[in-house]
């Protein structure tokens, strides 16, 4: 359940802080963004995954899919999360890579506690919701969570936010110039100055 | 990082004959004295510590921007602790102390609201009486003095607005009409008159009209946070400091990091030293030195500047730099309606309540403030997601993502903005062991908001529950009310006094102790104001250039 402190700025700030100083360490921003491109790229060729292991990204992708499940609207695997995080952990987010990788350890151990052999990704979804329960305060969670969010909505050329299917999800238009009215509510006052 | 908008060193000061003036810090107050000052005649060197960035590099990235320190530099580190007992402990993404670094300083990245002090701002001890413990005390000048000065930052840089009914007197309108109308500010309006409130234009320091020169605002919606594509934000950047490079008696060196200001046996300043763009260390020798660094780089500069003369840090010899620092108190309340609102588009505020600015003895607690309704971190689809999620939600899953996509479009915040006391353990001080990118001590922030700042908090904020509930929200939360470790404005901690005991600088932005150092900027605040600082920030500055100058030619610095 939601600590009332992760929704001030500050605790949102504490619980991501960390890793974006992390990342700060083992990169410049150019270097990431042309890191980014490229992700975005090869995502769109079909490439295979540069830093995660096929089972790996297929774990992510399964935890992302759970953080937003595919409905009526469009969720992580159809946003193609698991590429932004591919390129985030050999960039910006280099210094989380590890801890990612351990992550998933634990929790595939975890997972074939619960199915002999079977890895997260291989569970069916009831017993992937347990598993990440269970988890779901621990760092290694939020690292993922905030991976996944960045991964839904941060810039296409990230790697993510495939044809803006995160963007979508919102009802969030990206554009560089809005007139009035904006919204519902001030579309009496734009219509009384024309 | 390259540096694709290097402008011209025109002209060139060498640097071992000394410059009418060095001013450290390009932002909200350096860029205001360069301008003023070269206007004036003088040969300015401006001094930058972070790059010289133009429109053209601001982007809608809030992956770079917002999470990875883009324009406040990733290499900002320093420490927080609550109190004096505790160690700090660093604290980054974002630092305690939180400014953008570049060409306009923390003008770039604002929202640019800009509200005037009112006179009784000014004159508050006066009328409410001493608070125990705090450094509560009158301005030594009076709003009637600062006005004219207030009046030129309208119409120096652009700033768009209308009268509201309880403003302070103005000599002059606003030089542009208010911003359009959102939705969340027709809502405030419907609600606040609903409730018998005065719900008023919020002014703002963004051009509603092509102004000067400079293009309209195009509501692009990547505001807050964000540096303005468009130009249409009147930072510095896209004011003072292109009109000071015009008068060719300005050279600024961005990417320009100071460590010290040197004093000589006269006990005058006489050099400033820094090192430049390459890593190379340089020292600027000048007649004069002007600090606009910000409230927390300023009173660093000044305790890095010991010397014999100055053992506890330069201009220090009554132990007042760093102490004090104010933060301005805020509360945030959430809201989410039937209809869609799109407060994602466009500028911040659109419309804000006064009614609750005084302080009023009946509430028992010292403090005033404003209430604003805006999308605030709401306003880009990331921090939305980290940080707009009511508490009866879950942070994952199909409710997590059903709340997301409803109420994107349907939320809208309500913030208050007030007062805070001065307190001595609240200050800025160097680390004793941290050291920043570059080897100087790392700026060590304490602070722990005075008992009556977080009453104040919870009184705006019960108040805008009360409007978002007549706003008619479907759905209405809080974030609590927590103690601040995190502060973008930086008032108080070189304040300006007559009384050279207790304040660093007089009522000329002159340091008592050191004839030929001024320091302008938000350290200079006697008292926190209502929230929204820059504007009186930049008041001061035009006001503090025109008696420098004076000063300067009458041969009395």
């Amino acid at each position: 359940m939601l600590k009332p402190q992760e929704l001030s700025r500050r605790g949102f700030l504490k619980a991501t802080g960390s890793l974006a100083g992390a990342a700060w360490a083992a990169s410049i921003w150019p270097a990431v963004l042309a890191a980014a491109q490229g992700a975005a790229a090869a995502r769109d060729a079909g490439a295979e995954f540069e830093q995660l292991t096929a089972e790996e990204a297929a774990d992510l992708a399964a935890i992302a899919a759970q953080i937003f499940p595919t409905d009526e609207l469009p969720g992580a695997n159809e946003a193609g999360v698991v590429y932004f995080m591919d390129s985030a952990l050999r960039s910006f987010m280099a210094g989380a890579a590890d801890s990612v990788s351990e992550g998933l350890d634990g929790l595939n151990r975890k997972a074939a506690a619960v199915q002999a052999g079977a890895r997260f990704s291989m569970l069916p979804a009831p017993e992937q919701v347990k598993l990440l329960k269970a988890e779901e305060d621990s760092p290694f969670f939020g690292t993922v969570h905030f991976m996944t969010v960045a991964g839904m909505f941060a810039l296409p050329a990230y790697g993510g936010n495939r044809n803006h299917q995160g963007w979508k999800m919102l009802g969030f238009e990206h554009r560089h110039f809005w007139q009035p009215p904006f919204g519902h509510y001030d579309t009496p006052a734009a219509g009384e100055k024309e | 990082m390259s540096d694709p908008a290097a402008v011209p060193a025109i002209p060139t000061f060498p640097a071992r004959q000394p410059v009418d003036f060095v001013i450290v810090g390009s932002g909200a107050a350096g860029g205001v004295m360069a301008r003023e000052l070269a206007r004036a005649g003088f040969g300015v060197v401006l001094l930058e510590q972070g790059p010289h960035r133009t429109a053209a590099n601001f982007t809608h990235d809030e992956l770079s921007t917002q999470f990875n320190n883009e324009l406040v530099g990733s290499d900002n580190v320093q420490t927080y602790r609550r109190t004096p007992k505790d160690t700090a402990k660093p604290q980054n993404s974002p630092p305690p102390a939180l400014y953008a670094q570049g060409v306009g300083g923390s003008s770039v990245h604002f929202s640019g609201n800009y509200w005037r002090l009112r006179p009784s701002d000014f004159k508050e001890k006066s009328k409410l009486g001493a608070i125990a413990g705090t450094g509560f005390d009158d301005w030594p000048i009076s709003y009637e003095e600062l006005e004219p000065y207030y009046t030129r930052v309208d119409w120096e840089i652009g700033v768009s607005g209308a009268p509201g009914p309880s403003d302070p007197p103005r000599s002059k309108p606003y030089p542009l009409p208010p911003m359009p109308l959102k939705s969340s500010g027709a809502l405030l309006e419907t609600a606040a008159t609903k409730l018998g409130l005065h719900p008023q234009v919020a002014p703002v320091a963004i051009l509603s009209q092509n102004y000067n020169g400079r293009a309209a605002c195009i509501h692009c919606g990547f505001c807050m946070g964000f540096g303005c594509e468009a130009g249409a934000k009147s930072s510095t950047l896209a004011t003072m400091i292109p009109e000071a490079l015009a008068t060719g008696r300005c050279e600024l060196r961005a990417r320009c990091a100071v460590y010290r200001v040197e004093t000589g046996k006269d006990g005058r300043v006489s050099e400033v030293q820094y090192w430049d763009e390459k890593g190379r260390p340089q020292a600027q020798k000048a007649k004069a030195v002007v600090l606009c660094a910000n409230g927390a780089e300023t009173p660093r500069l000044l305790l890095m500047s010991s010397s014999p003369k100055f053992p506890q840090g330069l201009a220090n010899g009554n132990g007042r730099v760093g102490k004090g620092l104010m933060f301005n108190s805020h509360s945030v309340a959430h809201g989410v309606f039937d209809q869609p609102l799109h407060d994602y588009k466009s500028i911040q505020c659109s419309r804000m309540v006064h009614d609750f600015y005084e302080s009023d003895p009946r509430r028992g607690f010292y403090g005033g403030g404003g209430i604003d309704a805006r999308p605030f971190l709401a306003h880009s689809p990331m921090l939305f997601a980290l940080t707009t999620v009511p508490p009866d939600v879950p942070r994952w899953g199909a409710e997590y993502k059903k709340y997301l996509a409803y109420a994107f479009t349907r939320h809208m915040a309500v913030l208050g903005s007030g007062t805070s006391l001065a307190v001595d353990a609240n200050s800025i001080t160097l680390d004793p062991k941290l050291k920043d990118s570059l080897g100087r001590p790392a700026i060590r922030v304490t602070y722990h908001d005075h008992p009556e700042d977080l009453k104040l908090a919870a009184f705006l904020q019960d108040r805008s529950m009360e409007l978002l509930q007549a706003a008619g929200a479907n759905k209405a939360w809080r974030d609590p009310i927590e103690p601040s470790s995190i502060g973008t404005h930086l008032l108080g901690t070189c304040r300006m006094g007559d009384d050279p005991k207790n304040s660093v600088v007089d009522r000329y932005h002159r340091a008592h102790e050191v004839k030929n150092l001024f320091i302008v900027d938000g350290s200079s605040f006697v008292t926190s104001g209502r929230g929204q600082p820059t504007m009186t920030i930049q008041a001061l500055a035009f006001r503090a250039a025109g008696h420098i100058a004076k000063f300067a030619k009458q041969g009395e610095i």
